[in-house]
């Protein structure tokens, strides 16, 4: 291999001047810089940890921040987003985006409750009719964008209309309370626990999170549908041409999205006691928040399921934290503003470097 | 179709997830430190108020009159929270409070059902809780303040009957956002109101769902298929504003009576639009946030446990006579 010649690069025309300026650094700094970035949110996760056990309030000389009962909050809490954005990071992983989840969850929880209350099924057909409803309903988005070749933005985004209105129409425009008992209006109690959790400390919901993350994390680390999925983000003409069943693989990821998001809509129906059709009304966006301040590129072929995960950790303690000091709730958000800015910044840094 | 069979196993296991709840208690079987501290004077209370959501002005004011009467009691300090329209968000921030060890929670909830559960969990740790404007189910609360909207719509409706209309005429009706209460109840009072004088004839009702702009656009098609209105009935005062500027697009604001609901003692609120003319009148909806932190200084200050569970708030009927009494009475800024 000939090492690049200096005077050719000189020569080489002016008007295309490198917009980013390489710096090459020896092999094993190069491998720091490299490992930095690769666990970038990993970092960002543990730094804001730290810095929300110093600045936190103390109680009876306790840390509050560090109480079991407020770690609880924070997973419990952060566990539907989580969820979604887990689906959310295969989208995005093949240079897509999904703006329907919010109103699947929407659509799921609803769904939960008038199957339980209502139809009086039990909870396995419930869950298992509204996992199949939003399954389907992302299998049809990644149908429409690999079909006919519209963006997903624009199909998810006619999606998000579409599951909030059938939402409305399903539950005619208003929540849906569950009650629990055996009765023929009442749901069964055990679908209650989704609001309780294993020995009095860990919330059933985050368990699940943690099931379905460490689930992706293993998907996405050694299946060639993972393989295939970065190399279509990366490259979506070299994908095909080298085989890579791009259409397939777009349907499933646009499934696999619509299956977490209906998910999250169950846990929530769960949590709340009650389905509601604008339930989960932004969330699209915490969870795009969440793959973006994980590392993942926008652009599609780079990012990690570990960095989501972490990600939506981080935003999950910077809630937290924040509202543990009281800070005004409009200057939170800024803060998350500024915080997702400063995460995609570190990302645009990267390959600069190395 | 090795896809499917990828999809179909996480389906499964998903459901899996779900469905076994093995050995999972419910909670509330955290039995923390009694986070009330001893009541009596002189000593320091931390109070947090849980909004339902900041972006409308109706709780923006709710907010203020919390947090400036609180500060006229000594040793009050209140944390306010903004659950943005979210049912999670709000039980998330009620958690936070509960970590933080507040001595008091006022809410305001989203919505009954989900809130129900975490407002309970601070009642039956001993916090005193006081719920404004919107009820939860069931009693696990201390108090309950809020509005009559039945009472305020026949409020309006009397008006109309004896003083605005009392030779009668057609009134149009613009309506808050359907399948809400205060909606309903504005509308059902209305009617009770009107009921003494038969000369007053409802000729249509739409809804512009709470909004000016909309207020604006659902007048604007009244007025061509109603050329003779004489009053416009507005659930509230931006829905009576909106009304108003398509007449005086039209040229019709002086031929039409416009009246709203709310009296929000702000710059843009239905008080200041009455003082100057634009509306003849306005019914008070009060927020109850000075209400709740008198009954806070009850129980955190006085020590009293006899409180009462339920306080309905009356109205004030605001006039071009009373506006700028009532503007400056309710702590309106110029």
């Amino acid at each position: 291999m000939n090492s690049p010649n200096p005077t050719t690069v000189a020569a080489s025309p002016p008007e295309t001047p490198p917009r980013r300026r390489a710096i090459r650094l020896p092999k094993d700094r190069q491998a720091i810089v490299d490992n930095f970035f690769r666990f970038q949110s990993l970092f960002g996760l543990v730094a804001v940890f730290l810095i929300a056990i110093a600045v936190s309030p103390s109680r009876n000389g306790e840390n509050v921040f560090l109480s079991s009962g407020n770690l609880a909050n924070i997973v419990r809490a952060v566990s539907e987003i989580g969820i979604i954005a887990v689906g959310m990071t295969f989208v995005i992983l093949i240079g897509g985006i999904d703006l329907s989840v919010g109103a699947v969850l929407g659509l799921a929880a609803v769904g939960s409750a008038t199957l339980m209350v209502d139809s009086g099924l039990g909870i396995v057909p419930t869950v298992l009719i509204v996992l199949f409803i939003g399954t389907a309903f992302g299998a049809t988005q990644g149908a429409i964008v690999a079909r006919l070749g519209i963006q997903s933005f624009i199909v998810t985004l006619a999606g998000l209309q579409a599951a909030r209105g059938i939402a409305r129409m399903w539950s005619g425009g208003l929540g849906i309370p569950i009650a629990y008992g055996d009765g023929p209006q009442e749901a069964p109690e055990t679908f209650s626990l989704l609001s309780g959790s294993i020995n009095g400390v860990l919330p059933v919901p985050a368990l699940i999170f943690l099931a379905i993350g460490i689930g992706a994390l293993l998907v996405l680390r050694s299946t060639a549908f993972a393989r295939h999925v970065y190399a279509i983000g990366g490259n979506e003409k070299a994908a095909r041409l080298s085989g890579v069943p791009v259409r397939r693989v777009r349907v499933t990821v646009f499934a696999i999205s619509g299956l977490l998001a209906a998910l999250a809509g169950i846990i929530h129906a769960g949590q709340l006691n009650q389905g509601s059709p604008n339930d989960g009304a932004g969330y699209e966006l915490d969870a795009i928040a969440a793959v973006v301040i994980g590392g993942t590129s926008l652009a599609g072929g780079s990012g990690s399921m570990g960095g989501t995960i972490a990600g939506a950790l981080l935003l999950g303690i910077l809630n937290n934290i924040l509202a543990l000091n009281n800070i005004d709730a409009n200057v939170q958000l800024v803060v998350k503003g500024l915080v997702i800015v400063a995460a995609a910044a570190l990302q645009r840094l990267r390959p600069r470097i190395a | 179709m090795r896809y499917t069979r990828t999809a179909l196993t996480i389906l499964t296991l998903t459901a899996l997830a779900v469905t076994t709840g093995c050995s999972v208690e419910k909670d509330g079987g955290d039995s923390g430190t009694d986070a009330s501290a001893q009541c009596g004077s002189g000593k320091e209370f931390l109070i947090g108020m849980s909004q339902a959501n900041n972006a409308e002005p109706y709780r923006q004011v709710m907010n203020d009159d919390v947090t400036t009467a609180a500060k006229a009691v000594t040793g009050f300090q209140v944390v306010v929270s903004d659950a943005a329209q979210d049912n999670s968000k709000q039980v998330a921030d009620v958690e936070n409070f509960l970590s933080q060890g507040i001595n008091l929670l006022i809410i305001s909830p989203n919505e009954a059902k989900p809130l129900t559960g975490v407002v309970k969990k601070a009642y039956d740790k001993g916090i005193p809780v006081i719920v404004l404007d919107r009820k939860v189910e069931g009693d696990a609360y201390t108090a309950f303040i809020g509005g009559d909207n039945v009472a305020i719509g026949k409020a309006a409706g009397e008006y109309y009957a004896k003083t605005l209309l009392p030779q009668g005429g057609k009134v149009v009706e613009i309506s808050g956002l359907p399948g809400s209460t205060p909606a309903a109840e504005r509308a059902q009072g209305f009617r009770e109101g009107i009921a003494s004088n038969p000369k007053i004839e409802i000729v249509a009702t739409q809804t512009a769902e709470w909004l000016r702009e909309k207020g604006q656009s659902v007048m604007d098609a009244m007025l061509k298929a109603q050329p003779d209105i004489d009053a416009v009935y507005a659930h509230n005062d931006p829905m009576a504003e909106g009304a108003y500027l398509a007449a005086k697009a039209a040229g019709k604001e002086s031929a039409i009576k416009f009246t709203g609901i709310d009296a929000l003692p702000v710059a843009s609120g239905g008080i200041k639009a009455v003082e100057q003319g634009r509306l003849q009148a306005t019914f008070q909806y009060a927020t109850g946030g000075r209400e709740a932190i008198d009954l806070a200084k009850k129980i955190l200050v006085d020590c009293s446990k006899d409180v009462p569970k339920s306080t309905t708030l009356g109205t004030t009927q605001i006039t071009k006579e009373n506006a700028a009494q009532v503007y400056t009475e309710l702590g309106g800024k110029q």
